[in-house]
């Protein structure tokens, strides 16, 4: 075999990235904060929220699309916004991150989150090379308020913590007869509702010293002046001695979807709601969603979707001791990871090997999540008609239901003793919340009751959505994450080339396709539904190269090393898929007839882009 | 317009007539002429049945009102016909006055129809576009209802006590394909690309010859499937895979072409999905993927509408969905076994509505069924003969006539998310599949003397052969077009011919579908006489106390002494003490035992409604929930032993049932307490002490979900 020296070029053939007109190379620099500014020190009304959003896609046009996907209950369009970088590309035609916002009617800090990714995402684009990355690849579907008429009442009247929660089809609460029929009112007009108390001097509670507080009277001998606690602050509308027995609100709509639905949680039936129903209708259109955000308050939990667990049988006899000792040394394993990263997480579950990788992808971004987000625990999600159970099992997206905020537990707690009680709760509202927090005790005239006394509680967001201050930090962090995962999607790239000559005018070029992200170019999930899109990569050549056609197989090019062996691709293509992390070698055999000839290699991948790879073989 | 009927089909008529009246509800033999005459010598297609519609509700305003609960994919309206007296009826909101709403004023309650306040009774027809003899059926009824009401004493009395919702057509694009563009289409229409091509339903089904019906076309194919039946060589009988044969081998195909050019024929049709397969109750398959028709449960437009009126119309107790054909009915459960249902619910659909369907359509009723008292010796029996385990349980096995779509042999379902189970297991509704029209039961005069007989499920090709005979006699040759030469554009000389599409599967127009009709508007309105009827029996008022010159005073305690000053004068007042005894007069309970379970349904209350500023209630809240009211009529077979029983249903029989008297879990959020009225059975006391300021007048309104709701003004003694 006569050795010839080939000179190789090999240019890689990428979509160029857009110039960035105004890069900005000190991070603690301005960014486009002000080109659109926001005040992001407040929650917004529906009426608010959506003219940002029509004034972002004014200002952004060439980034951002505006679009309603349908009216709710009470006639309120559900507006989203389509961003990502149109020069590079159409919306459907890259892969996507859905991203919603207070599904449930109170937990309005998902509309600040996903209000906040969307402005960041457009105002940086032109300064911040993390942010073009990745507004150029990624496509991103943001509805900030999803359950839009109780989002809307949630922000503007007066309410508890606790509704409206569920989308307004009237729902026999109490079993009367009547819908909707007795309702938290705001009883002394002061804007805020709080709980009800009477002058009772058989009654079990007494107001503290401070006049601040109502709690329970300990000691039965105690001469103070009692009260009797009547409930939440609302008049009895219906005359049947009950006091706001049936709210507004009907279905839970995080319970109405399809997947796992049941008619115990999910009544009256799935996609009963417009607000729900107009969501997943919008998401069955498209066919490129990847992963998927969805916000609730509160609890400081990712919740992620993994496959099905598997049904172990519990093994016997010697069988049971193997397993018990296979779970110590798994047990083992996580607290030597836990040394090195103390977010590591891995989810308690056993899943098909099918699956396998789904699981593994779930843990890496969670860990990376947990460890962005400081104090959020990672934890399975549940089936029963959730939002994000419909996106992973039907569509194959990977998806996160973060339960924001949570009770300001470390800021309060400072006895370190894990708990916050109601004198440290009131502590950290005089001191951190400037006295914003609380409705102090008062006298109001009610006309059910006669004389009552109001108060003795927070005020709408202290406990389930944050107080201002905290609106932007956790606005922040959430977009954090959110980019993180953005970040990871997969890119199929390709690697190292090699040429190993096979005879006189053969030659073998083999290439390294890989994807260095987290994510797969398909989840296990939707291969398993079907859905998913094979990568594929194809051939070709020039000038004086030709393929040689060989049988599509993997192929050991040098037979002593056949641990590293090559598929080769075939001549229509050929089609694989790309776990996250993985490298995958592929080879054609070429005939260089003449001096000089190229030969291109081409991967298109649904969910991680494109990319190509020319090779010219030169004869010396 | 439509002619009278010939005498010789009313004198077969009466003879049906007579025979239905002795086995039970009887309507007089010639019902009173309709303002809006309908005749069912032909079929009725979409556009037909909606404009009759608008006819009854416009000539019968009193009595009926139409709505439309939604539109389907083509935009055709789905219309519901509410027959109920329009007059009378009321509902909880009508009673009890609200005040001091929220400030934000959201309008999201609609005020109830009166018509809601009456125990529901919901019959509809074309889930399926060409199985559409159940459309006839509830025209039939209509018809029966409307020019009855007010002549007939039994039909009278069920319009006025009842809410009847009728739906003819669910299916209206199905239906309108079927009869109006000549094709027979099962599945409703949806704008769906299915061959990824760019276009939208571009290659369907056509009328190659333009006669104005999509029949068949077939052509001499040596690898054909079909071969021409010996005795009639008009019928085309498919042939096993791997049989041989020495006959000219036909293939035999749907009137079609290419129509885009792609070399395809009917690849890419109007027809969607399969309704009665879009619907929430085992709509999933065992391994988490979709076993049911469409995206998910309800996407159809068709299956959300009628899913939405449920919903928003909670006094629904009896549904029938009439599909063909069979001459059966499927009672629940389809997608589940028989385990999955409680014994009391299985007593009433198998010892009641059973029996009466089998006697109805002169079927021999099971001896289980007609003493359910010999089920356990039946049992024995049962152990040593069958190898169905839910037969052996239930102690009998079903008849053909009613019986589950469940394979209970082979222990597996074969279908998902159909109607029936979504009702009975989702809202507690008595709902059933009636299967319409079975030719050798249906088609009078069918079994013929130069033949095999054929009773119940015969030989098919006998079957076909018979009814294509008794078409060339009775009807003028009409149902079935013989084959013609034709040219097909890809497939060559061959001949265009066959059974017109839908008469393979409806009751031929004429007698045969009024006898269809008749029997099945009868079972129907006997189902509608078991609704339960929630009713005030007696109510009371008397008075304990009486001043005509009350004053409010303030009493301020110290010590022993207690310091009293009057106030302002109030004028009258009285301290009076209402009772009340409430029934259920209805067959039965006022929910099933699987409805007693479910969140979306309410137990039965009673309201004592007066002026708030002027009533106290000193004894008794304003509202008393009274749990699940038993019905009046004795379950055979649920008797827990000993002598004069229990009233209404009990557990008994089969596995240990929960005692009727238990608080239903029904309640959501608020009260979910003990039931406050301490009692079983068909009846309710209920007590309260009140003290009126003046005059004001006090009403009991008592109100059933499913059974009615009523209400008493007192007079006060």
């Amino acid at each position: 075999m006569r050795k010839h020296t080939l000179i190789i070029l090999a240019v890689l053939l990428a979509g160029t990235l857009a110039a960035q007109t105004k890069l900005q190379l000190n991070p603690g620099g301005y960014h486009g904060e002000l080109d659109y500014p926001m005040s992001w020190k407040r929650y917004y009304a529906y009426e608010e929220w959506t003219k940002i959003m029509r004034d972002l896609q004014q200002k952004y046009p060439q980034l951002c699309d505006i679009q309603s996907i349908g009216k709710s209950r009470m006639g309120r369009d559900q507006m989203l916004l389509t961003i990502t970088a149109k020069a590079t590309g159409k919306p459907e035609t890259k892969r996507a991150m859905w991203v919603d916002g207070a599904i449930h009617g109170n937990e309005v800090n998902g509309i600040t989150c996903s209000l906040y990714l969307a402005w960041y995402l457009l105002t940086r684009y032109d300064y911040d090379p993390f942010v073009h990355g990745i507004v150029d690849s990624t496509t991103f579907y943001v509805l900030p308020g999803l359950n839009v008429d109780a989002n809307d009442s949630y922000v503007r009247f007066p309410n508890t913590e606790n509704n409206p929660r569920e989308p307004y089809r009237p729902v026999d609460d109490d079993g009367d007869g009547l819908f909707d029929e007795d309702q938290s009112e705001d009883v002394d007009g002061d804007g805020e509702l709080s709980d009800m108390y009477v002058e009772d001097p058989d009654g079990g509670f007494k107001l503290t010293p401070d006049k601040r507080r109502f709690v329970s009277v300990e000691d039965p001998r105690e001469e103070v002046k009692r009260f009797r606690r009547v409930g939440a602050e609302g008049f009895d509308n219906d005359g049947d001695g009950l006091i706001n027995e049936d709210d507004i609100g009907g279905p839970d709509p995080n319970r109405n979807f399809p997947y796992g639905w049941t008619i115990a949680d999910g009544y009256p039936y799935p996609m009963s709601e417009a607000e729900t129903r107009n969501v997943f209708e919008f998401q069955l259109g498209l066919s490129n969603i990847f992963a998927s955000f969805h916000y609730h308050n509160t609890g400081r939990l990712i919740m992620f979707q993994a496959p099905p667990a598997v049904q172990t049988q519990a093994p016997a006899g010697a069988g049971a001791e193997y397993a018990q000792r296979a779970q110590q040394i798994a047990q083992q394993r996580l607290e030597a990871l836990r040394k090195r990263d103390k977010y590591i997480y891995r989810a308690p579950r056993q899943v098909a090997p099918e699956y396998q990788h789904d699981l593994d992808v779930q843990n890496e971004i969670v860990s990376a999540g947990a460890r962005i987000l400081k104090d959020f625990t990672p934890t399975i999600g549940g089936l029963s008609g959730q939002a994000h159970a419909a996106t992973y099992y039907m569509f194959g997206a990977y998806s996160y239901l973060i339960e924001l905020w949570g009770d300001p537990t470390s800021e309060a707690d400072i006895d370190g003793d894990g708990e916050v009680s109601d004198e440290e709760m009131m502590k950290w509202i005089d001191l951190e919340l400037m006295g914003e927090g609380w409705v102090m005790p008062h006298k109001a005239k009610h006309p059910d009751l006669g004389e009552v006394w109001i108060g003795g509680t927070s005020r709408k967001h202290i406990g389930r959505t944050p107080p201002a201050r905290y609106i932007e930090l956790e606005a922040l962090r959430q977009t954090n994450f959110v980019l993180y995962a953005a970040s990871q999607f997969p890119k199929i790239e390709f690697g190292e080339i090699k040429v190993t000559p096979a005879t006189d005018d053969l030659y073998w070029v083999e290439v390294e396709v890989k994807n260095d992200k987290a994510y797969p170019t398909s989840s296990d999930r939707a291969v398993a539904l079907r859905r998913a899109v094979m990568d594929k990569i194809t051939v070709g050549a020039g000038g004086s190269c030709e393929i040689v056609a060989v049988p599509k197989a993997q192929t050991a090019v040098d037979p002593w090393n056949r641990a590293a062996q090559s598929e080769v691709v075939a001549a229509a293509g050929t089609e694989f898929r790309l776990k996250g992390h993985e490298t995958k070698r592929f080879c054609a055999l070429v005939r260089l007839k003449g001096s000089e000839g190229t030969v291109e290699f081409a991967v298109k991948s649904k969910m991680g882009g494109a990319a190509a790879k020319k090779i010219t073989l030169k004869m010396d | 317009m439509i002619s009278c009927r010939e005498s010789k089909s009313v004198g077969r008529i009466l003879m049906v007539l007579a025979v239905a009246a002795a086995a039970g509800f009887l309507g007089t033999p010639l019902s009173a002429a309709s303002k809006a005459p309908i005749s069912f010598d032909v079929w009725h297609s979409y556009t037909a049945t909606a404009k009759y519609l608008k006819d009854v509700a416009a000539a019968y305003p009193e009595i009926t009102s139409l709505i439309e609960i939604g539109r389907s994919t083509m935009s055709r309206p789905i219309y519901v016909l509410v027959v109920s007296n329009m007059k009378t009826g009321t509902t909880v909101d009508a009673q009890v006055p609200l005040r001091n709403p929220r400030a934000e004023g959201v309008k999201n309650v609609v005020p109830m129809k009166p018509y809601m306040g009456k125990p529901g009774h919901f019959i509809c027809g074309a889930t399926h576009g060409n199985e559409f003899t159940g459309t006839e059926v509830c025209l039939y009824t209509i018809d029966k209802l409307v020019s009855g009401y007010g002549t007939d004493k039994d039909i009278t009395a069920l319009v006025d006590a009842k809410a009847f919702y009728i739906l003819p057509v669910l299916n209206p694009d199905g239906l309108y394909n079927s009869l109006e563009k000549g094709i027979s289409q099962r599945a409703n229409i949806m704008l769906r690309d299915d061959d990824g091509d760019g276009k939208v339903n571009e290659d369907g089904p056509d009328d190659l010859n333009g006669d104005g019906f999509v029949t068949q076309f077939r052509y001499k194919d040596p690898n054909g499937m079909f071969v021409q039946n010996d005795a009639d060589p008009r019928l085309m009988i498919r042939i096993r895979p791997n049989e041989k044969t020495d006959k000219p081998r036909w293939s035999v195909v749907i009137e079609d072409k290419d129509n885009d050019g792609d070399g395809k024929r009917g690849e890419d049709p109007e027809a969607g999905i399969d309704l009665n397969r879009n619907f929430p109750e085992g709509w999933w398959n065992e391994q988490g993927f979709a076993g049911g028709s469409g995206d998910y449960p309800t996407s159809s437009p068709e299956a959300r509408a009628v899913a939405e009126f449920m919903v928003t119309t909670p006094n629904i107790f009896m549904a029938q969905w009439f599909h063909t054909s069979g001459g059966f009915t499927y009672r629940p459960l389809g997608t589940a076994p028989h385990s999955r249902l409680d014994p009391r619910d299985v007593a009433v659909l198998d010892f009641v509505m059973g029996k009466k369907y089998l006697e109805i359509l002169g079927y021999e009723v099971p001896a289980a069924w007609k003493n359910p008292g010999t089920i356990p010796a039946l049992r024995e029996e049962l152990r040593k003969t069958s190898k169905n385990k839910y037969a052996i349980d239930r102690g009998y096995e079903l008849p053909f006539a009613w019986k589950v779509s469940y394979d209970e042999e082979a222990d597996r379902r074969y279908s998902y998310g159909m109607t029936t189970d979504w009702e009975f297991l989702q809202f507690g509704i008595w709902s059933i599949t009636t299967e319409l029209w079975n030719p050798a039961k249906d088609m009078l005069g069918l079994t013929s003397s130069d033949g095999p007989g054929t009773e119940g499920p015969g030989d098919r090709a006998d079957q076909e052969r018979l009814l294509l005979q008794f078409q060339d006699k009775k009807y003028g040759g009409k149902a079935f077009l013989d084959w013609k030469p034709f040219k097909h554009p890809q497939l060559g000389e061959g001949e265009i011919g066959g059974w017109k599409p839908n008469y393979s599967n409806n009751a031929w127009p004429g007698e045969a579908l009024i006898g269809v009709c008749d029997k099945h508007y009868r079972f129907e309105m006997f189902r509608a006489g078991l609704l339960p009827d929630v009713v005030i029996n007696s109510a009371e008022a008397k008075i304990l106390y009486t001043t005509n010159s009350a004053r409010d005073a303030a009493a301020a305690v110290s010590g022993d002494v207690v310091n009293i000053k009057k106030g302002s004068g109030k004028g009258r007042y009285r301290i009076i003490e209402v009772t009340a005894t409430l029934e259920n007069k209805g067959p039965l309970a006022t929910h099933t035992a699987r409805g007693s379970t479910l969140r979306g349904n309410r137990e039965d209350v009673v309201w004592l409604v007066g002026d708030r500023d002027k009533v106290t209630y000193l004894q008794g809240t304003p509202h008393i929930r009274l749990g699940v009211m038993d019905g009046a009529i004795r379950i055979p077979g649920t008797e827990r032993g000993g002598p004069g029983g229990g009233p209404g249903m009990r557990g008994g029989g089969g596995p240990a049932a929960p005692a009727p008297a238990a608080p239903p879990q029904m309640m959501r959020r608020g009260a979910a307490g003990p039931m406050q009225v301490r009692e079983g059975g068909a009846r309710r006391q209920v007590r309260w002490l009140v003290a009126v300021e003046g005059d004001s007048p006090l009403k009991i309104v008592v109100s059933s979900q499913k059974g009615g709701t009523h209400v008493e003004t007192l007079k006060v003694k």
